[in-house]
Protein backbone atom coordinates (compact mmCIF):
# COMPACT_ATOMS: atom_id res chain seq x y z
CA UNK A 1 0.00 0.00 0.00
CA UNK A 2 2.77 2.36 0.88
CA UNK A 3 5.06 1.30 -2.26
CA UNK A 4 2.14 2.00 -3.90
CA UNK A 5 1.62 5.91 -3.25
CA UNK A 6 5.74 6.51 -3.15
CA UNK A 7 5.48 6.29 -7.13
CA UNK A 8 2.45 8.54 -6.98
CA UNK A 9 4.28 10.88 -4.53
CA UNK A 10 7.48 10.95 -7.14
CA UNK A 11 4.67 11.85 -9.68
CA UNK A 12 3.70 14.70 -8.01
CA UNK A 13 7.28 15.90 -7.43
CA UNK A 14 8.28 15.79 -10.68
CA UNK A 15 4.90 17.15 -11.57
CA UNK A 16 6.07 20.21 -9.28
CA UNK A 17 9.36 21.04 -11.25
CA UNK A 18 7.87 21.08 -14.28
CA UNK A 19 5.24 23.53 -13.19
CA UNK A 20 7.52 25.61 -11.59
CA UNK A 21 9.21 26.13 -15.38
CA UNK A 22 5.57 27.11 -16.25
CA UNK A 23 5.61 30.12 -13.57
CA UNK A 24 5.60 32.59 -16.09
CA UNK A 25 2.55 31.72 -17.50
CA UNK A 26 0.61 31.13 -14.71
CA UNK A 27 1.67 34.67 -13.25
CA UNK A 28 0.60 35.98 -16.31
CA UNK A 29 -2.49 34.01 -16.70
CA UNK A 30 -3.22 35.40 -13.05
CA UNK A 31 -2.74 38.97 -14.45
CA UNK A 32 -5.62 38.94 -16.76
CA UNK A 33 -7.58 37.62 -14.37
CA UNK A 34 -7.04 40.31 -12.49
CA UNK A 35 -8.59 42.68 -15.41
CA UNK A 36 -11.49 40.31 -15.40
CA UNK A 37 -11.24 41.51 -11.85
CA UNK A 38 -11.36 45.22 -12.77
CA UNK A 39 -14.35 44.61 -15.44
CA UNK A 40 -16.77 42.59 -12.65
CA UNK A 41 -15.56 45.40 -9.89
CA UNK A 42 -16.78 47.88 -12.76
CA UNK A 43 -20.09 46.60 -13.54
CA UNK A 44 -21.21 45.34 -9.97
CA UNK A 45 -20.30 48.77 -8.64
CA UNK A 46 -22.58 50.08 -11.40
CA UNK A 47 -25.34 47.98 -10.31
CA UNK A 48 -25.21 48.84 -7.06
CA UNK A 49 -25.52 52.40 -7.20
CA UNK A 50 -28.46 53.54 -5.29
CA UNK A 51 -28.82 50.11 -4.25
CA UNK A 52 -27.42 48.94 -0.50
CA UNK A 53 -28.55 45.07 -1.26
CA UNK A 54 -28.71 42.72 -3.87
CA UNK A 55 -30.39 39.51 -3.25
CA UNK A 56 -29.30 40.40 0.28
CA UNK A 57 -25.80 40.44 0.06
CA UNK A 58 -24.16 44.15 -0.19
CA UNK A 59 -21.34 45.55 -2.56
CA UNK A 60 -18.20 44.30 -0.02
CA UNK A 61 -19.80 40.65 0.00
CA UNK A 62 -20.47 40.49 -3.69
CA UNK A 63 -16.94 41.24 -4.47
CA UNK A 64 -15.53 39.49 -1.72
CA UNK A 65 -17.39 36.50 -3.35
CA UNK A 66 -15.48 37.26 -7.14
CA UNK A 67 -11.98 37.47 -5.44
CA UNK A 68 -12.74 34.38 -3.27
CA UNK A 69 -13.66 32.86 -6.59
CA UNK A 70 -10.48 33.66 -8.44
CA UNK A 71 -8.15 32.61 -5.96
CA UNK A 72 -10.28 28.95 -5.67
CA UNK A 73 -9.71 28.88 -9.44
CA UNK A 74 -6.15 28.62 -9.42
CA UNK A 75 -5.75 26.23 -6.31
CA UNK A 76 -9.37 23.74 -7.94
CA UNK A 77 -9.74 24.42 -11.12
CA UNK A 78 -8.95 21.83 -13.92
CA UNK A 79 -7.15 24.62 -16.71
CA UNK A 80 -6.41 22.20 -19.37
CA UNK A 81 -6.22 18.26 -18.27
CA UNK A 82 -8.71 17.54 -20.71
CA UNK A 83 -6.25 18.22 -23.69
CA UNK A 84 -3.32 17.12 -22.05
CA UNK A 85 -5.14 13.65 -21.85
CA UNK A 86 -6.45 13.61 -25.16
CA UNK A 87 -3.25 14.32 -26.16
CA UNK A 88 -1.90 11.66 -24.57
CA UNK A 89 -4.64 9.40 -26.06
CA UNK A 90 -4.12 10.44 -29.44
CA UNK A 91 -0.17 10.37 -30.12
CA UNK A 92 -0.11 7.38 -27.82
CA UNK A 93 1.99 8.66 -25.04
CA UNK A 94 -0.77 6.42 -23.25
CA UNK A 95 0.50 3.54 -24.19
CA UNK A 96 3.23 3.68 -21.98
CA UNK A 97 0.89 3.67 -18.72
CA UNK A 98 -0.88 0.36 -19.89
CA UNK A 99 2.12 -1.43 -20.06
CA UNK A 100 3.32 -0.25 -16.19
CA UNK A 101 1.56 -0.94 -12.95
CA UNK A 102 0.55 2.51 -12.58
CA UNK A 103 -3.11 3.90 -12.86
CA UNK A 104 -3.38 6.36 -15.12
CA UNK A 105 -6.15 8.18 -13.77
CA UNK A 106 -4.18 8.53 -9.96
CA UNK A 107 -1.07 9.06 -12.20
CA UNK A 108 -2.74 12.18 -13.97
CA UNK A 109 -4.32 13.00 -10.86
CA UNK A 110 -0.77 13.77 -8.83
CA UNK A 111 0.17 15.81 -11.59
CA UNK A 112 -3.44 17.88 -10.94
CA UNK A 113 -2.41 18.30 -7.59
CA UNK A 114 1.10 19.69 -7.65
CA UNK A 115 0.08 21.69 -10.87
CA UNK A 116 -2.82 23.71 -8.68
CA UNK A 117 -0.15 23.17 -5.38
CA UNK A 118 1.85 25.24 -7.63
CA UNK A 119 -0.38 27.94 -9.58
CA UNK A 120 -2.80 28.19 -6.26
CA UNK A 121 0.25 30.25 -4.46
CA UNK A 122 1.77 31.89 -8.01
CA UNK A 123 -2.25 33.83 -7.83
CA UNK A 124 -1.67 34.75 -4.29
CA UNK A 125 1.35 37.13 -5.68
CA UNK A 126 -1.07 39.48 -7.23
CA UNK A 127 -3.80 38.97 -5.04
CA UNK A 128 -1.27 40.33 -2.16
CA UNK A 129 -0.27 43.37 -4.69
CA UNK A 130 -4.66 43.74 -4.48
CA UNK A 131 -5.04 43.63 -1.13
CA UNK A 132 -4.40 47.18 -0.09
CA UNK A 133 -6.60 48.79 -2.89
CA UNK A 134 -9.65 45.96 -2.12
CA UNK A 135 -9.08 46.58 1.85
CA UNK A 136 -12.84 47.91 1.43
CA UNK A 137 -13.95 45.47 -0.51
CA UNK A 138 -13.33 42.31 1.39
CA UNK A 139 -15.94 41.27 4.01
CA UNK A 140 -15.18 37.31 5.20
CA UNK A 141 -17.13 36.33 8.17
CA UNK A 142 -15.18 35.59 10.99
CA UNK A 143 -15.19 34.91 14.86
CA UNK A 144 -15.65 31.45 16.51
CA UNK A 145 -19.18 31.37 15.15
CA UNK A 146 -18.16 30.98 11.84
CA UNK A 147 -15.27 27.93 12.33
CA UNK A 148 -17.35 25.67 11.03
CA UNK A 149 -17.13 27.30 7.40
CA UNK A 150 -13.48 26.32 7.35
CA UNK A 151 -14.60 22.63 8.83
CA UNK A 152 -17.41 21.95 6.17
CA UNK A 153 -15.75 24.40 3.19
CA UNK A 154 -12.27 22.33 3.02
CA UNK A 155 -13.84 18.86 2.83
CA UNK A 156 -16.18 20.93 -0.12
CA UNK A 157 -13.13 22.32 -1.62
CA UNK A 158 -11.41 19.29 -1.84
CA UNK A 159 -14.08 17.21 -3.40
CA UNK A 160 -14.66 20.30 -5.86
CA UNK A 161 -11.24 19.71 -7.28
CA UNK A 162 -11.98 16.24 -7.25
CA UNK A 163 -14.88 17.08 -8.99
CA UNK A 164 -13.63 19.35 -11.62
CA UNK A 165 -10.68 16.42 -12.45
CA UNK A 166 -12.76 14.26 -13.07
CA UNK A 167 -15.45 15.66 -15.34
CA UNK A 168 -11.80 16.79 -17.35
CA UNK A 169 -10.68 13.77 -17.39
CA UNK A 170 -13.71 12.01 -18.99
CA UNK A 171 -13.39 14.80 -21.59
CA UNK A 172 -10.03 13.88 -22.21
CA UNK A 173 -11.22 10.49 -22.61
CA UNK A 174 -13.60 11.31 -25.29
CA UNK A 175 -10.54 11.30 -27.25
CA UNK A 176 -10.83 7.25 -27.65
CA UNK A 177 -14.19 8.12 -30.10
CA UNK A 178 -13.66 11.36 -31.72
CA UNK A 179 -10.45 12.97 -32.92
CA UNK A 180 -11.02 16.38 -32.27
CA UNK A 181 -12.57 17.31 -28.81
CA UNK A 182 -11.88 20.81 -28.54
CA UNK A 183 -15.24 21.87 -29.31
CA UNK A 184 -16.63 19.77 -27.11
CA UNK A 185 -14.60 21.14 -24.05
CA UNK A 186 -15.44 24.74 -24.13
CA UNK A 187 -18.96 24.15 -24.84
CA UNK A 188 -18.62 22.14 -21.75
CA UNK A 189 -16.68 24.69 -20.06
CA UNK A 190 -19.06 27.63 -21.24
CA UNK A 191 -21.75 25.66 -18.86
CA UNK A 192 -19.90 24.76 -16.59
CA UNK A 193 -18.99 28.89 -16.02
CA UNK A 194 -22.24 29.64 -15.72
CA UNK A 195 -23.61 27.05 -13.58
CA UNK A 196 -20.94 27.06 -11.25
CA UNK A 197 -21.63 30.85 -10.32
CA UNK A 198 -18.42 31.77 -12.00
CA UNK A 199 -20.49 34.57 -14.13
CA UNK A 200 -22.74 35.44 -11.19
CA UNK A 201 -23.38 34.23 -7.66
CA UNK A 202 -25.87 31.48 -8.17
CA UNK A 203 -27.70 32.97 -5.32
CA UNK A 204 -29.23 35.56 -7.78
CA UNK A 205 -31.22 33.42 -9.51
CA UNK A 206 -34.51 33.17 -9.79
CA UNK A 207 -35.48 30.65 -7.04
CA UNK A 208 -36.72 27.48 -8.85
CA UNK A 209 -33.53 27.73 -10.66
CA UNK A 210 -31.82 28.25 -7.86
CA UNK A 211 -32.87 25.10 -6.37
CA UNK A 212 -32.31 23.33 -9.60
CA UNK A 213 -28.65 23.97 -9.72
CA UNK A 214 -28.29 22.63 -6.40
CA UNK A 215 -29.18 19.26 -8.08
CA UNK A 216 -26.29 19.79 -10.67
CA UNK A 217 -22.77 18.78 -10.32
CA UNK A 218 -21.67 22.19 -11.29
CA UNK A 219 -22.67 23.69 -8.30
CA UNK A 220 -20.18 21.60 -6.61
CA UNK A 221 -17.55 22.17 -8.67
CA UNK A 222 -17.12 25.88 -7.59
CA UNK A 223 -19.92 27.87 -6.26
CA UNK A 224 -20.28 25.66 -3.34
CA UNK A 225 -17.42 25.97 -1.64
CA UNK A 226 -16.57 29.53 -2.22
CA UNK A 227 -20.33 30.38 -1.11
CA UNK A 228 -19.70 28.13 2.21
CA UNK A 229 -16.22 30.20 2.13
CA UNK A 230 -17.80 34.08 1.86
CA UNK A 231 -20.99 33.67 3.46
CA UNK A 232 -23.48 33.38 0.99
CA UNK A 233 -24.86 29.90 2.70
CA UNK A 234 -25.70 30.30 6.37
CA UNK A 235 -27.18 27.23 7.65
CA UNK A 236 -24.62 24.69 8.79
CA UNK A 237 -26.76 21.84 8.66
CA UNK A 238 -27.97 22.52 4.43
CA UNK A 239 -23.99 22.88 4.19
CA UNK A 240 -23.92 19.02 5.55
CA UNK A 241 -26.56 18.02 3.38
CA UNK A 242 -24.62 19.74 -0.03
CA UNK A 243 -21.92 17.85 1.57
CA UNK A 244 -23.69 14.52 0.89
CA UNK A 245 -24.85 15.48 -2.41
CA UNK A 246 -21.54 16.42 -3.69
CA UNK A 247 -20.19 13.47 -2.46
CA UNK A 248 -22.82 11.63 -4.32
CA UNK A 249 -21.86 13.49 -7.44
CA UNK A 250 -18.13 12.76 -6.95
CA UNK A 251 -18.96 9.01 -7.30
CA UNK A 252 -21.18 9.54 -10.16
CA UNK A 253 -18.82 11.14 -11.66
CA UNK A 254 -15.98 8.54 -10.37
CA UNK A 255 -17.44 5.49 -11.78
CA UNK A 256 -18.29 7.14 -15.00
CA UNK A 257 -14.61 8.19 -15.51
CA UNK A 258 -14.02 4.13 -14.75
CA UNK A 259 -16.47 3.31 -17.47
CA UNK A 260 -15.18 5.56 -20.12
CA UNK A 261 -11.98 4.56 -19.08
CA UNK A 262 -12.64 0.73 -19.54
CA UNK A 263 -14.95 1.13 -22.56
CA UNK A 264 -12.68 3.41 -24.62
CA UNK A 265 -9.43 0.99 -23.84
CA UNK A 266 -11.43 -1.45 -25.94
CA UNK A 267 -11.65 0.87 -28.89
CA UNK A 268 -7.89 1.64 -27.74
CA UNK A 269 -5.97 0.73 -30.95
CA UNK A 270 -2.24 1.95 -29.78
CA UNK A 271 -0.59 4.09 -32.64
CA UNK A 272 2.39 5.28 -32.41
CA UNK A 273 4.22 5.93 -28.96
CA UNK B 1 -1.06 44.44 -57.76
CA UNK B 2 -3.97 46.20 -59.02
CA UNK B 3 -7.15 46.24 -56.31
CA UNK B 4 -9.56 44.23 -58.53
CA UNK B 5 -7.01 41.34 -58.00
CA UNK B 6 -6.68 41.99 -54.48
CA UNK B 7 -10.75 41.52 -54.46
CA UNK B 8 -10.18 38.14 -56.62
CA UNK B 9 -7.53 36.74 -54.16
CA UNK B 10 -10.78 37.85 -51.17
CA UNK B 11 -12.68 35.62 -53.12
CA UNK B 12 -10.05 32.93 -53.51
CA UNK B 13 -9.90 32.54 -49.69
CA UNK B 14 -13.72 33.10 -48.80
CA UNK B 15 -14.39 29.86 -51.46
CA UNK B 16 -11.33 27.75 -49.69
CA UNK B 17 -12.68 28.08 -46.42
CA UNK B 18 -16.22 27.57 -47.45
CA UNK B 19 -15.43 24.32 -48.93
CA UNK B 20 -12.76 23.72 -45.59
CA UNK B 21 -16.22 24.14 -43.77
CA UNK B 22 -18.56 21.80 -45.45
CA UNK B 23 -15.96 19.47 -45.31
CA UNK B 24 -16.03 19.35 -41.44
CA UNK B 25 -19.72 20.18 -40.87
CA UNK B 26 -19.95 18.26 -37.16
CA UNK B 27 -17.07 20.88 -36.40
CA UNK B 28 -18.45 23.88 -38.14
CA UNK B 29 -21.96 23.20 -35.98
CA UNK B 30 -20.07 22.20 -32.47
CA UNK B 31 -18.20 25.90 -33.13
CA UNK B 32 -20.92 27.83 -33.73
CA UNK B 33 -23.20 26.55 -30.35
CA UNK B 34 -19.35 26.67 -28.49
CA UNK B 35 -19.87 30.87 -29.48
CA UNK B 36 -23.73 31.06 -29.75
CA UNK B 37 -23.59 29.85 -26.09
CA UNK B 38 -20.86 32.16 -24.74
CA UNK B 39 -23.09 34.92 -26.30
CA UNK B 40 -25.46 33.19 -24.15
CA UNK B 41 -23.98 32.96 -20.97
CA UNK B 42 -23.56 37.36 -21.21
CA UNK B 43 -26.93 37.50 -21.91
CA UNK B 44 -27.66 35.36 -18.56
CA UNK B 45 -25.22 37.86 -16.75
CA UNK B 46 -27.49 40.73 -17.86
CA UNK B 47 -30.78 38.95 -17.08
CA UNK B 48 -29.62 37.77 -13.76
CA UNK B 49 -28.37 41.51 -12.77
CA UNK B 50 -31.32 43.10 -13.78
CA UNK B 51 -33.74 40.84 -12.14
CA UNK B 52 -32.65 42.80 -9.06
CA UNK B 53 -31.41 46.17 -10.39
CA UNK B 54 -34.00 48.52 -13.27
CA UNK B 55 -30.37 50.31 -14.18
CA UNK B 56 -26.73 49.83 -14.13
CA UNK B 57 -24.92 53.40 -14.83
CA UNK B 58 -28.00 54.64 -16.18
CA UNK B 59 -28.65 51.81 -19.00
CA UNK B 60 -31.74 50.41 -18.63
CA UNK B 61 -31.65 46.21 -19.33
CA UNK B 62 -32.36 46.35 -23.02
CA UNK B 63 -29.63 49.20 -23.40
CA UNK B 64 -27.40 47.16 -22.01
CA UNK B 65 -28.37 44.18 -24.29
CA UNK B 66 -28.01 46.27 -27.29
CA UNK B 67 -24.55 47.18 -26.28
CA UNK B 68 -23.81 43.40 -25.47
CA UNK B 69 -24.81 42.75 -29.06
CA UNK B 70 -22.63 45.41 -30.14
CA UNK B 71 -19.70 44.51 -28.57
CA UNK B 72 -20.51 40.46 -29.47
CA UNK B 73 -20.74 41.83 -33.41
CA UNK B 74 -17.35 43.67 -33.24
CA UNK B 75 -15.84 40.28 -31.19
CA UNK B 76 -17.18 37.89 -33.90
CA UNK B 77 -16.46 39.62 -36.74
CA UNK B 78 -12.82 39.87 -35.46
CA UNK B 79 -12.98 36.11 -34.84
CA UNK B 80 -14.54 35.91 -38.40
CA UNK B 81 -12.08 37.59 -40.38
CA UNK B 82 -8.97 37.73 -38.80
CA UNK B 83 -8.29 36.44 -35.33
CA UNK B 84 -6.85 33.01 -36.31
CA UNK B 85 -5.10 34.78 -39.35
CA UNK B 86 -3.47 37.17 -37.17
CA UNK B 87 -2.57 34.32 -34.74
CA UNK B 88 -0.90 32.14 -37.54
CA UNK B 89 0.81 35.20 -38.37
CA UNK B 90 2.32 35.10 -35.19
CA UNK B 91 3.12 31.54 -35.29
CA UNK B 92 4.80 31.80 -38.62
CA UNK B 93 6.76 33.75 -37.92
CA UNK B 94 8.19 32.27 -34.85
CA UNK B 95 9.10 29.01 -36.50
CA UNK B 96 10.16 30.47 -40.09
CA UNK B 97 7.35 29.92 -42.32
CA UNK B 98 6.61 33.56 -42.80
CA UNK B 99 9.02 33.33 -45.52
CA UNK B 100 6.51 31.61 -47.88
CA UNK B 101 4.45 34.90 -47.38
CA UNK B 102 6.90 36.75 -48.47
CA UNK B 103 7.91 35.28 -51.19
CA UNK B 104 3.96 35.97 -52.40
CA UNK B 105 3.71 38.67 -55.34
CA UNK B 106 1.89 40.94 -53.26
CA UNK B 107 1.13 43.36 -50.25
CA UNK B 108 2.07 41.36 -47.28
CA UNK B 109 -0.41 42.58 -44.60
CA UNK B 110 -2.87 41.56 -47.21
CA UNK B 111 -1.50 38.51 -47.21
CA UNK B 112 -1.50 37.54 -43.59
CA UNK B 113 -4.61 38.91 -42.64
CA UNK B 114 -7.21 37.53 -45.41
CA UNK B 115 -5.86 33.97 -45.66
CA UNK B 116 -9.04 32.17 -43.66
CA UNK B 117 -12.21 33.31 -42.46
CA UNK B 118 -13.90 31.03 -39.76
CA UNK B 119 -17.19 31.11 -40.98
CA UNK B 120 -18.63 29.57 -37.33
CA UNK B 121 -17.67 33.09 -36.13
CA UNK B 122 -19.32 35.03 -39.12
CA UNK B 123 -22.69 32.80 -38.37
CA UNK B 124 -22.91 33.93 -34.97
CA UNK B 125 -22.48 37.67 -36.36
CA UNK B 126 -26.32 37.17 -37.46
CA UNK B 127 -27.33 36.18 -33.98
CA UNK B 128 -25.45 39.01 -32.33
CA UNK B 129 -27.25 41.12 -35.00
CA UNK B 130 -30.68 39.72 -34.00
CA UNK B 131 -29.78 40.19 -30.58
CA UNK B 132 -29.64 44.25 -31.52
CA UNK B 133 -32.65 44.23 -33.14
CA UNK B 134 -34.26 42.38 -30.88
CA UNK B 135 -33.42 44.85 -28.16
CA UNK B 136 -34.40 48.00 -30.06
CA UNK B 137 -37.36 46.69 -30.84
CA UNK B 138 -37.95 46.04 -26.76
CA UNK B 139 -37.06 49.43 -26.34
CA UNK B 140 -39.82 50.85 -29.66
CA UNK B 141 -37.07 52.08 -31.38
CA UNK B 142 -36.55 52.74 -34.45
CA UNK B 143 -33.37 54.19 -36.06
CA UNK B 144 -33.32 56.31 -38.73
CA UNK B 145 -31.73 55.61 -42.15
CA UNK B 146 -28.71 57.72 -41.20
CA UNK B 147 -28.07 56.04 -37.65
CA UNK B 148 -28.17 52.55 -39.47
CA UNK B 149 -25.70 53.94 -41.53
CA UNK B 150 -23.23 55.58 -39.18
CA UNK B 151 -23.57 52.22 -36.85
CA UNK B 152 -22.41 49.91 -39.28
CA UNK B 153 -19.39 52.97 -40.19
CA UNK B 154 -18.79 53.27 -36.53
CA UNK B 155 -18.83 48.84 -35.96
CA UNK B 156 -16.18 49.43 -38.61
CA UNK B 157 -14.25 51.85 -37.43
CA UNK B 158 -14.61 49.43 -33.94
CA UNK B 159 -13.42 46.09 -36.31
CA UNK B 160 -10.57 48.48 -37.68
CA UNK B 161 -9.34 49.65 -34.03
CA UNK B 162 -9.21 46.01 -32.70
CA UNK B 163 -7.62 44.48 -35.78
CA UNK B 164 -4.93 46.85 -35.50
CA UNK B 165 -4.38 46.70 -31.14
CA UNK B 166 -3.90 42.68 -31.89
CA UNK B 167 -2.08 42.92 -34.76
CA UNK B 168 0.41 45.72 -32.95
CA UNK B 169 0.56 42.61 -30.26
CA UNK B 170 1.37 40.26 -32.71
CA UNK B 171 4.28 42.07 -34.83
CA UNK B 172 5.96 42.74 -31.32
CA UNK B 173 7.08 38.49 -32.33
CA UNK B 174 9.63 40.43 -34.90
CA UNK B 175 11.30 41.64 -31.72
CA UNK B 176 10.42 39.17 -29.08
CA UNK B 177 10.27 35.65 -30.35
CA UNK B 178 8.52 34.45 -27.04
CA UNK B 179 5.22 36.03 -27.19
CA UNK B 180 2.83 32.88 -27.05
CA UNK B 181 -0.37 33.99 -25.61
CA UNK B 182 0.05 37.34 -25.88
CA UNK B 183 -3.44 37.12 -27.91
CA UNK B 184 -5.15 35.83 -25.86
CA UNK B 185 -5.33 39.39 -24.35
CA UNK B 186 -7.62 40.20 -26.71
CA UNK B 187 -10.36 38.24 -24.99
CA UNK B 188 -9.35 40.21 -21.49
CA UNK B 189 -9.88 43.36 -23.86
CA UNK B 190 -13.00 42.57 -25.03
CA UNK B 191 -14.63 42.63 -21.96
CA UNK B 192 -14.12 46.01 -21.41
CA UNK B 193 -16.09 46.47 -24.34
CA UNK B 194 -19.08 45.11 -22.79
CA UNK B 195 -19.37 48.05 -19.95
CA UNK B 196 -21.41 50.69 -20.67
CA UNK B 197 -19.00 53.95 -20.17
CA UNK B 198 -20.94 55.57 -17.32
CA UNK B 199 -19.64 52.95 -15.09
CA UNK B 200 -16.09 53.63 -15.57
CA UNK B 201 -15.63 55.70 -12.64
CA UNK B 202 -11.38 55.37 -11.79
CA UNK B 203 -9.51 58.10 -13.60
CA UNK B 204 -6.98 55.62 -14.37
CA UNK B 205 -9.22 52.79 -15.41
CA UNK B 206 -10.52 56.00 -17.72
CA UNK B 207 -7.38 57.00 -19.15
CA UNK B 208 -6.33 52.97 -20.22
CA UNK B 209 -9.45 51.82 -21.63
CA UNK B 210 -11.48 54.48 -22.31
CA UNK B 211 -8.79 57.11 -24.12
CA UNK B 212 -5.24 55.21 -24.64
CA UNK B 213 -6.91 51.45 -25.21
CA UNK B 214 -10.04 52.86 -26.67
CA UNK B 215 -11.84 49.33 -25.87
CA UNK B 216 -14.48 50.78 -23.87
CA UNK B 217 -15.80 52.95 -26.22
CA UNK B 218 -15.28 50.94 -29.60
CA UNK B 219 -19.27 49.28 -28.42
CA UNK B 220 -20.46 52.20 -26.42
CA UNK B 221 -20.34 54.47 -29.44
CA UNK B 222 -21.99 52.92 -32.10
CA UNK B 223 -24.71 51.42 -29.57
CA UNK B 224 -25.15 54.92 -27.94
CA UNK B 225 -25.63 56.17 -31.86
CA UNK B 226 -28.51 53.83 -32.01
CA UNK B 227 -30.09 54.73 -28.45
CA UNK B 228 -29.58 58.29 -28.97
CA UNK B 229 -28.62 59.73 -32.23
CA UNK B 230 -25.48 60.57 -34.05
CA UNK B 231 -22.96 62.34 -31.91
CA UNK B 232 -20.58 63.72 -34.49
CA UNK B 233 -17.64 64.87 -31.64
CA UNK B 234 -18.24 60.86 -31.21
CA UNK B 235 -17.75 59.81 -34.68
CA UNK B 236 -14.97 62.12 -34.99
CA UNK B 237 -13.65 60.11 -32.10
CA UNK B 238 -14.08 56.80 -33.16
CA UNK B 239 -13.03 57.30 -37.07
CA UNK B 240 -9.70 59.35 -35.43
CA UNK B 241 -9.21 56.57 -33.42
CA UNK B 242 -9.63 53.80 -35.66
CA UNK B 243 -7.29 55.66 -38.36
CA UNK B 244 -4.66 56.50 -35.54
CA UNK B 245 -4.45 52.76 -34.38
CA UNK B 246 -4.18 51.23 -37.90
CA UNK B 247 -1.34 53.86 -39.45
CA UNK B 248 0.11 52.79 -36.12
CA UNK B 249 -0.04 49.19 -36.83
CA UNK B 250 0.72 49.34 -40.11
CA UNK B 251 3.64 51.23 -39.71
CA UNK B 252 5.21 48.97 -36.75
CA UNK B 253 3.94 45.72 -39.04
CA UNK B 254 5.97 47.20 -42.07
CA UNK B 255 9.36 47.69 -39.10
CA UNK B 256 9.04 44.87 -38.07
CA UNK B 257 9.25 43.16 -41.61
CA UNK B 258 12.94 44.36 -41.89
CA UNK B 259 13.91 43.73 -38.59
CA UNK B 260 12.50 39.40 -40.20
CA UNK B 261 15.51 37.31 -40.55
CA UNK B 262 13.57 34.40 -40.79
CA UNK B 263 14.38 31.28 -38.68
CA UNK B 264 16.40 28.19 -38.93
CA UNK B 265 14.25 25.35 -40.70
Amino acid sequence: MFRALNKYRHVFLVGLQSNLIYRWNFLIRASFSAFHLVVVFILWSAAYEGKTTIGGFDVAQTMTYFVALMVMQFFISAFNEDYQISEEIRNGLINQFLLKPINYFIYRLSIFGSARLVSGLLAIVPLLVAIPFLGDYIALPSGPDEMWRLYLGIPAMAMSAMIQFTIAFCFGLLAFWFLEIQSFIILSYAIETLLAGQIFPLDLLPQPIYTLSQYLPYYYQMYFPVAIFTGRLNAPAAVAQGLCLQLAWLVILLLLSRFLWTRGLRRHTAVGG
Amino acid sequence: MRFFNYIRLWLACVRYSLVRSMMFRMDFIMWSLVELLWMGVNVALVAVIYEHTDSVAGWSKYEMMLLIGTSMIIQRLMMGFFWSNIFEFGRNVRSGNFDFFLAQPGNVLFMVSTRKLDLDSLANVAIAVALVVYSLHRLEITPDAWQIIAYVGLLVCGLAISYSIILLAVSLTFWIIKTEGIEGSYFSLTEFSRLPRQAVKSIIINVAFVYVLPVVVISNIPASTLLHGITLQNVLWLAGAAAFWFSLAVFVFNRGLRHYASASS
